[in-house]
């Protein structure tokens, strides 16, 4: 019997070797970080298209206030102006409508099947920690028993916990094998996966603002008489305005 | 002096072309100034008569020579009174007298309006400087002396050569009166703003020494005339309105100088009319501005204690008078004076205010939107990019453009605030003014129409006055304010939409050069499989790590499927092998079926039997037994086993079968229906194989035990009734509690999932689910 009761500068045993850990570490790490970006962009994705559909919708408003406005009973020009940009509005809203389908379609919900992923991977993380300390423990039983005397219980014991052990042992490395096995696979997935993805939301946008470029572009060329360049028709508003000041029933101040 | 003389020679020699050729450009001058409409048919009227007083003057001239000289006859042989003779000479002598002061302070005045033209006004403008604004000094002033410089002619044209007797000038007046009023009208109008603008030039350094400048030379031009009169810049501005007072005057003396048989005594009267209307007209015009001025400032800064102390007893009761009348108007529809141009200028700026509103607010909510929607879509774009490619082998054309794409945004919305919202809220500003004025036209309204039924005399006519002035006022802007204001949302619309154009492009750029592949290359419904197949390929990893049960299952699928083939079963060749090698109180039956657990344990079915070698296992516990099976030994946990008894055995266990087992037996087969399935490779021969104990269960129970799905099938579909439940009508089944219920189906006929088909000692009837109870390993 030994009675050093503490085992100075005879380091634990390492069970698992430390490259290994640290290889799984890293992995999970990668992972983790990724199942983050996925649960933020879901969101923000989330987000944007929500704010499209509200653009599109306030934009809308804006024709639609106009239209209501009995100014256009009384003046035809004003009417024709506000429809067509009554109509430029509702097209851009449907576009808009279906950049935000395609976007539900091809972005959003590959992100949900593939976020859907990460919850069994923690499981299994889980569970493969469990059966490590299920190792460790018995792993430290049984070098109770081997530093204790050999005598025939402890012996017997030591069977017993050794018995214990295999099949404890023989699991956690099957765990730990298979996921730092499938970890970087289920990594690299990623690139495969949401690759297209990125290329469709690219696609929708381009696609989107071309039609939106077209529309406004007819509708500009359907307003404005002459094209009028921006300083020009600031000088025509300044102009405009110093006229309506100078009304003596306008207040100036 | 050499030019003026000169200018004034062409005047003279040129007059009639001067005046017909400078006439579209009077106008255009007076335009300029403000948008009031003058009628065409004015200049029109005038050169007729300019053209019909120049052809027929002779013949006119003749005309009024013999009825003058008929009556001088009459007179002379009539012999009259010589008091009247000398009086109608002093008359005329006076007349004449009166009519060259009219033609000198004309043609001085007009020289003055030269001179300054020529001395201040040319050079100032000339000279452009930024802050000085002539027009707003001298307004229309060139008019002003072309309007002189043409009645001066006209005078010398009525007076030259022409007898004293003959001239009428009238008529002069009469001709010129309409552009007279017009002109004189937008010159007055502007004097006031002219003169405290000049006030204010006049404090800054730079701007009074550039006025003082063209003073000093027209003084001196003064100097040498030896008219040195002229005092300042105010009174040159003001020059113009003294004269046009002057002309009423000078038009009574002359009129009243003139003997009533003159051709000119009916001219002269009129034209007198004529030229004090003007005054009165420019006046009015005068009053209104002040009056809309001083209703505007009403109620501008004005603080709370000023208005405590402006509620007079007089502002109350003037008040409850309005509102009892409006009252009275409404409801007895009493006949009230309306202004039809006025109520549809007024309905037009009252749309325009709510339009302009409507624009602003909501174009600025939309550029708010816009702007998130935009960042937003790019950074959820650069997060997917993120995702989808690894860093190390990002190309530089990918990260680089989309981050360019949020200048584009902001520069919109700087345009966007410039060319749109900026005009439209200072457009709205605007409207407020003009709204104050309108109700307070409609206050005047009503105190002009609660006079008019009372009548009274004085009261009413003030009423009428400050009304008509408002309502003049307010009809001629609005007209204009309602063309600028309309003017300036088109231009705001037209721009918005540009912008948006704009906008739509340079995001396109963005996006498409961020865009590596052609864009037409892969069409997005072959995008969605690869997605998909994506999905599938992941499947190894969702499978593995996904679904926990499901490989928690197998797990325990694998070890027994393993064990057969170390461990047949018993068969009774091992059974008597067992019975002859061990005593009877060795020998232990299985309770119930049970499975090997750890390693050196040995699974047995139901009724097997086992001879125990030791009572204990090797760690000491008297839990475990090892055993032997005839086949190998193991340990087994000895709850599971009991004493085996020859004899009894087969009575006992059929007994068991028939009643108060069954119970047992149904849970049994629930709970170990996956165990026994793996178990057995072929699970009806080993099942007969084992125990045909268990055949004889089978055939016991409803579902005949031929095959041993039906018979699964049957035992989940065996319930007891948790309460008693007492049938209310046919097609309900009465049940007693913890009877035994057979479930047909699951649902009612409308596929109700609370109701069961349940069926009981022969009996059919649906029950409520929620009374029955699965039966399950109690």
């Amino acid at each position: 019997m030994s009675w050093i009761p503490f085992k100075i500068g005879q380091p634990k045993k390492q069970i698992i070797p430390k490259t290994v850990e640290r290889d799984f570490e890293r992995e999970y790490g990668r992972l983790q970080q990724l199942e983050d970006q996925t649960k933020r962009l879901q969101k923000d994705m989330k987000k944007s298209t929500d704010a499209d559909l509200a653009m599109s919708k306030s934009a809308v408003k804006i024709s639609l206030d106009l239209l209501s406005n009995p100014l256009c009973e009384q003046d035809q020009e004003f009417l024709k102006m506000v429809t067509a940009l009554d109509t430029a509005m509702k097209r851009m809203d449907a576009f808009n409508q279906e950049k935000v389908n395609q976007i539900q379609k091809t972005v959003i919900e590959p992100l949900k099947k593939f976020g859907s992923v990460f919850p069994s991977l923690n499981m299994a993380v889980k569970r493969r920690e469990q059966a490590l300390q299920d190792y460790r423990r018995l792993q430290a039983k049984v070098e109770k028993y081997e530093e204790k005397e050999k005598t025939g219980p402890v012996l017997a014991k030591l069977h017993q916990a050794r018995e214990e052990l295999r099949p404890v042992r023989d699991d956690f490395e099957a765990k730990n094998k298979q996921l730092l096995d499938e970890m970087p696979r289920f990594y690299n997935s990623r690139l495969n996966y949401f690759q297209p993805s990125f290329e469709s939301l690219i696609r929708a946008q381009v696609v989107y603002y071309s039609e939106m470029h077209k529309i406004f572009g007819d509708l500009t060329q359907q307003l404005d008489q002459p094209g009028h360049s921006d300083e020009q028709q600031e000088r025509e508003n300044e102009a405009r305005l110093s006229e309506l000041r100078a009304l003596s029933i306008v207040a100036d101040d | 002096m050499e030019p003026k003389e000169a200018t004034g020679k062409e005047n003279r020699g040129s007059k009639r072309k001067n005046l017909t050729f400078l006439r579209p450009r009077l106008y255009m001058l007076e335009r300029r100034k403000t948008d009031t409409v003058v009628e065409n048919s004015v200049s029109g009227d005038h050169s007729g008569t300019l053209r019909r007083s120049q052809s027929d003057r002779t013949e006119y001239n003749q005309k009024l020579q013999e009825k003058m000289t008929p009556q001088a006859g009459c007179s002379a042989a009539e012999a009259p009174t010589q008091d009247e003779e000398q009086q109608m000479r002093r008359m005329m002598t006076k007349r004449s007298k009166i009519i060259k002061e009219l033609l000198q302070t004309e043609k001085d005045y007009l020289n003055d309006l030269e001179l300054c033209l020529r001395e201040v006004v040319q050079p100032l403008r000339n000279k452009q400087i930024d802050r000085l604004d002539v027009d707003s000094l001298f307004s229309n002033i060139e008019s002003v002396h072309q309007i002189s410089a043409k009645l001066l002619s006209l005078l010398d044209e009525a007076t030259a050569d022409v007898e004293p007797a003959m001239q009428v000038i009238g008529e002069v007046f009469l001709q010129i009166k309409g552009p007279l009023e017009d002109i004189y009208k937008i010159y007055c109008y502007h004097h006031d703003e002219a003169h405290s603008v000049l006030e204010s030039y006049e404090k800054e350094e730079e701007l009074k020494q550039h006025l003082n400048h063209c003073i000093q030379s027209l003084k001196k031009i003064y100097m040498e005339e030896g008219k040195p009169n002229l005092l300042d810049m105010g009174s040159l501005m003001i020059k113009p309105i003294q004269r046009v007072m002057k002309y009423p005057l000078l038009l009574c003396e002359l009129r009243n100088s003139t003997p009533p048989s003159h051709p000119d005594y009916r001219a002269l009267e009129d034209a007198f009319a004529a030229v004090r209307n003007i005054n009165v007209n420019i006046n009015e015009l005068k009053r209104r501005k002040d009056l809309v001025l001083k209703y505007k400032k009403n109620d501008e800064d004005e603080s709370l204690k000023d208005k405590l102390s402006k509620l007079s007893i007089h502002s109350i009761s003037k008040k409850s008078k309005r509102v009892t009348n409006h009252l009275k108007i409404l409801t007895r529809g009493e006949s009230q004076v309306k202004d039809n141009t006025f109520n549809r200028e007024e309905k037009l700026f009252r749309c325009l205010e709510k339009t302009v509103r409507h624009c602003v607010k909501n174009i600025s909510l939309c550029l708010q939107q816009i702007q998130d929607a935009m960042v937003l879509a790019l950074q959820s774009v650069m997060e997917l990019q993120e995702i989808s490619y690894n860093k190390d082998e990002e190309e530089g054309g990918y990260s680089e453009t989309p981050n360019k794409a949020p200048n584009p945004c902001n520069d919109f919305a700087a345009h966007l605030q410039r060319l749109v919202l900026i005009p439209l809220s200072a457009l709205l500003s605007l409207f407020p003014g003009p709204q104050k004025l309108i109700q307070k036209r409609y206050d005047k309204l009503l105190d002009y129409n609660s006079y008019l039924q009372r009548s009274a005399g004085d009261e009413s006519d003030l009423a009428k006055k400050e009304y008509e002035a408002l309502n003049a006022q307010l009809v001629e802007e609005l007209q204009v304010f309602n063309q600028a204001a309309r003017k300036i949302l088109f231009n705001c619309l037209c721009s918005f939409s540009t912008l948006l154009r704009d906008l739509m492009l340079v995001a396109q750029r963005a996006y498409s050069a961020a865009v590596p592949v052609p864009l037409l290359a892969s069409r997005i419904s072959e995008i969605q499989n690869r997605v998909l197949e994506e999905v599938h390929n992941l499947n190894f990893v969702k499978d593995n790590s996904a679904t926990f049960i499901e490989r928690k299952l197998s797990f325990e699928k694998k070890k027994p499927v393993q064990i057969p083939p170390e461990m047949p079963r018993q068969t009774d060749i091992h059974r008597s092998k067992l019975l002859s090698t061990y005593s009877a109180e060795e020998l232990y039956q299985a309770k119930r079926k049970c499975n090997a657990t750890q390693e050196y344990d040995i699974s047995l079915l139901e009724g097997e039997l086992v001879a125990v070698m030791e009572q204990k296992d090797p760690l000491g516990s008297t839990s475990r037994w090892l055993v032997d099976t005839g086949i190998v030994k193991g340990y087994v946990y000895s709850s599971f086993l009991k004493p085996y008894n020859p004899a009894k055995v087969q009575k006992v266990d059929a007994e068991n079968r028939f009643c108060d087992d069954d119970f047992d037996n149904i849970s049994l087969f629930v709970s170990s229906r996956p165990a026994s399935d793996s178990v057995t490779g072929t699970p009806e021969g080993s099942i007969s194989d084992s125990s045909s104990s268990l055949s004889g269960t089978c055939g016991k129970s409803e579902v005949n035990g031929t095959d041993i799905d039906s018979f699964q099938e049957a035992d989940e579909q065996i319930f007891y009734a948790v309460h008693a439940f007492q049938a209310r009508s046919d097609h309900e089944l009465s049940l007693q509690e913890y009877q035994r219920v057979h479930i047909l189906r699951f649902c009612d006929l409308s596929g109700n999932k609370e109701w069961w088909l349940a069926e009981a000692q022969g009996q059919k009837g649906y029950v409520p689910a929620n009374y029955l109870g699965k039966m399950t390993y109690a």
